[in-house]
């Protein structure tokens, strides 16, 4: 068996960890480019949420290396990322592809097929201790990922030396790529982090700050949202990243649960109270907290025709309006373009500097 | 005399504005674009340079449109702007009590919400060129009318007749589709000119709460069909204003953008840049599965700018290192032995 999987930011630097730990040979798929998305976009249904349309194309390119399984998650619910595993498997079924597909989906719909992909996705022998060990390294390298990224994008705006910041980052996470023991992962860490606080940095009074919330995929995997962190960044913004993977997937766990998207959702009750499907309720609450954590402004990213998204959309522009907060909306497909997405941003960091100039009103000033 | 240059190199057309300290006007030029902006460029330069009052002498150079990288690196800009806070400075200068600006331009159409001399919130279309100045221009050689007479067919029409725009392909066959029950070019270009208008706002203004007074500027607005158009949508309930410097506002937007950066010294190029030559031309680097097409501008023979690299790594000085290091880099950069 010879495995693939899809790209989300550095998810495969840390499935790069677990299979093989697990004994499960792994097919990584090249990383996201334009040959990716023409792949995808050629074969998925036109109307498709586009991160099916590039997850499809890295299952692609994974078979074209000599993947013959396909590893991938499912879900079932008001978002259409539930089909995304069954419309996929048709799609490379269609082609004559002889691969298994492996679809894990939540235990809520069925313990039994939960531990069978579970099973095969540990590579047929299923082991605790194994697993255990495995997976908690797994775990905390997509953790110390998320943490890496979200240095780089609220250093990019302070630090002078820009190429330096990503050199450091690239190079610390492609050092994770041959980990295989927590203690090792600790020296790299301890290191990385170490570095990233001596950075030198300019003052950093009087920045802008702005939030990114929105659907999971685009939100996260820059090679998608034409890298929407340094983009910010370059322009002298502050930014924070609200989607988060390791979030995602401790909320969609049995019996844990994330801290973070529970307070995300009670902020969210005066607008929205019950579930949309995906992270419609994620995004409301977030936009809620990165008013009262007292941000310039927040840019919201979602695929073009997301509904969970296209929903929250609406209920955010209320909430912009009751706390005196500026939301950039951006769809983002196949069909988006470089230079409207740079002059709107643009636009937005302009509104963001001349409002801050004139003295952003205080939470007080509006009632709140 | 302390002067400031602004530029806008847009899609149809290209702007000069020179202002002075008091961001007064004082000399500008309207050209098209023709596909050729370097060429504009030029053409513009040379004008401002015969018309600017003696003894003038530019302090700071500003650029925007959508070639405002490529014509900050031709003439030398001091700040380059988005064409929507250009256009918003400009619009607060010109009304300073403006609460909404409508722009139409050749290729995309601006809403910009303006709120006590800021802007709180703007809009802009490029999904569908129904609402732009292209697509009237295109319906106007359907017709064969002169685009500069349009309007003044639109405005001696009896009745405008309804025509669906929605979306080009649709307007346009329903043109031709009342062409052929009869009506006049008059009526059809009222109809068209208020298919314009919906488009805009089904487009732009949805949800958007729009109070006058109304500051309507870009190419477009001397298309007094369209003027007319909006006012009637309205009900003539909201002051729309036309200012006589419509179509140069975004230039004079990016002059003013320059005269409050006033830097300490120009990056102005003179105006000699008419007599350099410039040469833009692409390659695919192949350094990663991307293959990003990398665009270089060579100005005299050397490297000025490169775009179009995702991952950044192509600048002047790295190009000019690789080509250095191997030829075949030489090739990719100069386009030496291959052309």
């Amino acid at each position: 068996m010879k495995a693939t999987f899809p790209h989300l930011a550095h998810l495969d630097i840390a499935l790069g960890v677990l299979y093989p730990t697990l004994g499960v040979e792994i097919v990584p798929p090249p990383p996201i480019s334009k040959k990716t998305i023409e792949m995808g976009v050629k074969l998925a249904p036109q109307n498709a949420c586009f991160p099916l349309k590039v997850t499809l194309g890295n299952f692609l390119e994974g078979i074209e290396r000599g993947a013959d399984t396909v590893f991938m998650a499912g879900g079932v619910g008001p978002c259409r990322f539930g089909y995304y595993g069954q419309v996929q498997k048709i799609i490379i079924e269609d082609m004559g592809h002889d691969v298994r597909f492996i679809l894990l989906d939540h235990p809520r719909y069925g313990w039994r097929q939960f531990l069978d992909a579970i099973k095969v996705m540990m590579g047929g022998r299923f082991s605790l201790v194994r697993a255990k060990r495995a997976v908690t390294l797994a775990w905390q390298i997509l953790r110390f990922t998320e943490e890496l990224e979200n240095y780089r994008r609220s250093l990019r705006c302070q630090v002078e030396d820009k190429a330096t910041l990503d050199t450091m980052v690239e190079e610390t996470l492609d050092r994770l790529r041959s980990v295989e023991e927590i203690r090792t992962l600790a020296n790299i860490r301890d290191e990385a982090r170490a570095n990233l606080r001596d950075f030198p940095r300019r003052q950093r009074e009087g920045m802008i700050r702005v939030g990114i919330v929105g659907e999971v995929y685009i939100a996260q995997e820059k090679r998608i949202n034409f890298n929407i962190d340094r983009l910010l960044g370059d322009l002298g913004v502050y930014v924070h990243n609200s989607v988060s993977t390791v979030e995602y997937i401790l909320h969609t766990l049995p019996f844990f649960r994330s801290r973070d998207k529970h307070e995300a959702w009670q902020l969210a009750r005066p607008y929205l109270n019950r579930f949309v499907g995906g992270e419609g309720i994620d995004s409301v609450g977030s936009t809620v907290r990165y008013a009262q954590w007292g941000f310039d402004g927040v840019v919201h990213l979602y695929p073009f025709t997301c509904m969970p998204e296209v929903v929250a959309k609406g209920i955010m522009n209320q909430v912009g309006k009751d706390y005196d907060l500026p939301i950039l909306h951006l769809a983002i497909d196949e069909h988006a373009g470089e230079a409207g997405l740079v002059t709107r941003v643009e636009a937005f960091v302009d509104v963001l500097e001349r409002r801050g100039k004139m003295g952003r009103k205080t939470l007080e000033a509006i009632g709140r | 005399m302390k002067v400031f240059l602004g530029v806008d190199v847009g899609s149809v057309t290209t702007k000069f504005v020179l202002i002075d300290e008091q961001k007064n006007i004082l000399t500008s030029c309207y050209l098209k674009t023709s596909g050729d902006p370097i060429l504009a460029i030029k053409e513009g330069l040379r004008y401002i340079e015969n018309t600017a009052p003696s003894g003038a002498k530019i302090q700071a150079v500003g650029t925007t449109g959508s070639a405002r990288s490529l014509a900050g690196v031709v003439v030398g800009a001091d700040i380059i702007k988005n064409e929507i806070t250009a256009h918003a400075v400009a619009a607060i200068t010109r009304v300073p009590a403006v609460r909404t600006v409508f722009e139409i331009g050749g290729q995309d159409s601006k809403l910009i919400i303006i709120r006590d001399g800021i802007v709180e919130d703007f809009a802009m279309n490029t999904i569908c060129a129904a609402g732009t100045g292209s697509f009237l221009e295109h319906q106007a050689v359907r017709l064969n009318v002169p685009i500069e007479e349009f309007g003044k067919l639109a405005s001696q029409a009896r009745q405008g007749v309804r025509i669906a725009g929605r979306c080009t392909v649709f307007a346009e066959s329903d043109m031709i589709h009342k062409q052929q029950l009869g009506f006049g070019k008059p009526e059809i270009a009222k109809g068209l000119s208020e298919a314009l208008v919906r488009n805009f706002i089904n487009n732009l203004a949805s949800g958007k709460s729009i109070e006058g007074p109304i500051v309507f500027q870009g190419g477009v607005a001397s298309n007094e069909g369209i003027v007319e158009a909006f006012r009637d949508f309205y009900r003539r309930e909201i002051e729309i204003v036309v200012p006589p410097e419509h179509g140069v506002m975004g230039a004079w937007g990016a002059g003013i953008l320059a005269s409050e950066y006033a830097p300490q010294e120009s990056s102005f190029q003179g105006f000699s840049v008419v007599n350099r030559s410039f040469e833009t031309r692409s390659f695919n680097c192949e350094d990663c599965p991307n293959s990003c097409e990398v665009v270089v501008l060579r100005e005299d023979g050397t490297v000025k700018a490169l775009w179009g690299s995702r991952c950044g790594k192509w600048t002047p000085q790295s190009a000019q290192q690789r080509s250095a290091d191997t030829e075949t880099g030489a090739a990719e950069v100069y386009g030496y032995g291959s052309s």
